[in-house]
């Protein structure tokens, strides 16, 4: 087995130069698209991510270790499978998205890194803690299985983050129609960030958007059409832990107080439903949203 | 082990000076609600298809009390550069004092939010009354 180094490790000076670039367009052009104390927070969510990264990920990785050793195939570390890997562990970063999104105990891992109402470049690091506990891993770590060494899955993933921080911009228009077609885009992000009833829970991609194509979710950015980002019901704090583990807080006093036979469906069912009907899921608010589109165009 | 440490601390150093210069370079800016339809607007984004048919805005301009025409009332506060709201409903509480009116929203990270309404603040202060607040007294 070839000795890896982590490429995240390489890219983060990168990271920090093009934030400060960004913020330097920032203060001639537009003031209000940082703010300090949301910077702050998604940092401090970036840094928090990489510990408890460094203390769960050894389990991960000799889980996976030991799925590798029940492998279906050979593959080896020939050169042809690295790219392979790549594309794979993006497909299988989709339905980890996607079911980020759709299944409250995964959006309760994913949820911080949407709870910005900004989308710069310092929202990019503002990653998990809970990853682990959400158990996000069992999307990707069935690659092991088919054969792909789990160094080299920890590689392409990291590649894959690399490449997912510079599209979290407004800085960037965009690109021509076979890039946008193809790769995932600052455009297509913007969307996938967006709480404008049109965007939600659309643009999973990590670095192909040809899945969001494929798999019926994907939508193009609107120009025109002012995009607010953040999350439906707005946290209204900077407030660290409470922006780590607020939805966990709220699956445990949902299930807590939901009778038996709903109590589940708090963990598994989309973020915003409910057993009575009384909140709106992405799903509810986009259909009353096209309602009153048609109502206003009739 | 000693690697990983410095590696963390370096992290710190940094986040803590990219968030020293956002402040340094007076980014965020102070936003305010100057006009209703700016108000009307950030309704809309705070709770999609609020449609505000009385709007009170603070004096200061740095958070609005609406109703709709469901007799819904929204309460929208400056959150850094970017609003947030709430839908009130019987869980919150309302206090009057004279021309500023106190909304507490019962949740401890959003807060409570006082509000310069001038001679409306007691029209509100009714309204809200209606909706069967916890709490609501002058």
């Amino acid at each position: 087995m070839p000795e890896l180094f982590n490429p995240v490790n390489y890219a983060i000076p990168a990271f920090i130069i093009l934030i400060v670039a960004e913020m330097l367009w920032a203060r001639s052009r537009a003031p209000e698209k940082y703010e300090p104390r949301d910077t702050l927070t998604s940092l401090a969510l970036g840094t928090g991510s990489t510990v408890a990264g460094a203390l769960t990920g050894a389990l991960v990785f000799s889980l996976a270790m030991w799925i590798y050793e029940h492998r279906l195939f050979d593959l080896g570390w020939v050169w042809w499978a690295w790219p392979l890997c790549f594309v794979l562990d993006d497909l299988a970063y989709y339905w980890a998205h996607r079911s980020g999104h759709r299944v409250r105990w995964f959006w309760a891992s994913h949820v911080n890194h949407h709870s910005s109402q900004h989308y710069n470049l310092s929202t990019a690091l503002r990653q998990t803690w809970t990853g682990f506990i959400a158990l996000g891993f069992i999307f990707r770590i069935p690659l092991a299985f088919l054969g792909f060494h789990p160094a080299m899955l920890l590689f392409v993933g990291a590649l894959n983050l690399i490449y997912q921080f510079w599209i979290h911009t407004e800085t960037i228009g965009k690109f021509p129609r076979w890039v946008e077609y193809v790769m995932n885009t600052p455009s297509h992000h913007r969307v996938h960030h967006a709480t404008n009833p049109r965007y939600l829970d659309r643009n999973y991609a990590g670095t192909f958007i040809v899945w969001d194509r494929m798999f019926g979710t994907f939508t193009e950015e609107v120009e025109g059409e002012k995009i607010r980002y953040g999350i439906v019901k707005q946290l209204g704090t900077f407030n660290l832990l409470w922006s780590v583990f607020h939805e966990w807080v709220g699956i445990a006093q949902d299930v807590k107080s939901a009778p038996w036979q709903h109590k589940f469906s708090y963990m598994w069912r989309p973020p915003g439903w409910s057993h009575d009907g009384s909140r709106d899921t992405s799903d509810t608010i986009r259909a009353q949203w096209l309602k009153s589109q048609q109502a206003k165009a009739d | 082990m000693t690697a990983e440490l410095l590696k963390l601390a370096g992290s710190i150093a940094a986040i803590l000076f990219i968030a020293w210069l956002a402040r340094f370079w007076k980014l965020g800016g102070d936003v305010r609600i100057r006009s209703e339809d700016q108000a009307r607007e950030i309704a809309n984004e705070a709770y999609s298809g609020f449609d505000p048919v009385d709007i009170a805005i603070d004096k200061a301009g740095i958070a609005a009390l609406m109703r709709d025409a469901d007799g819904r009332h929204l309460l929208v506060r400056r959150h850094g550069a970017q609003w947030a709201g709430r839908l009130l409903d019987h869980h919150n509480e309302a206090r009057l004092d004279q021309n500023f009116l106190t909304i507490g929203t019962g949740e401890k990270t959003f807060g409570s939010v006082t509000l310069h309404l001038g001679a409306q603040a007691s029209h509100w202060a009714a309204g809200l009354r209606h909706l069967n607040m916890g709490r609501t007294h002058a």
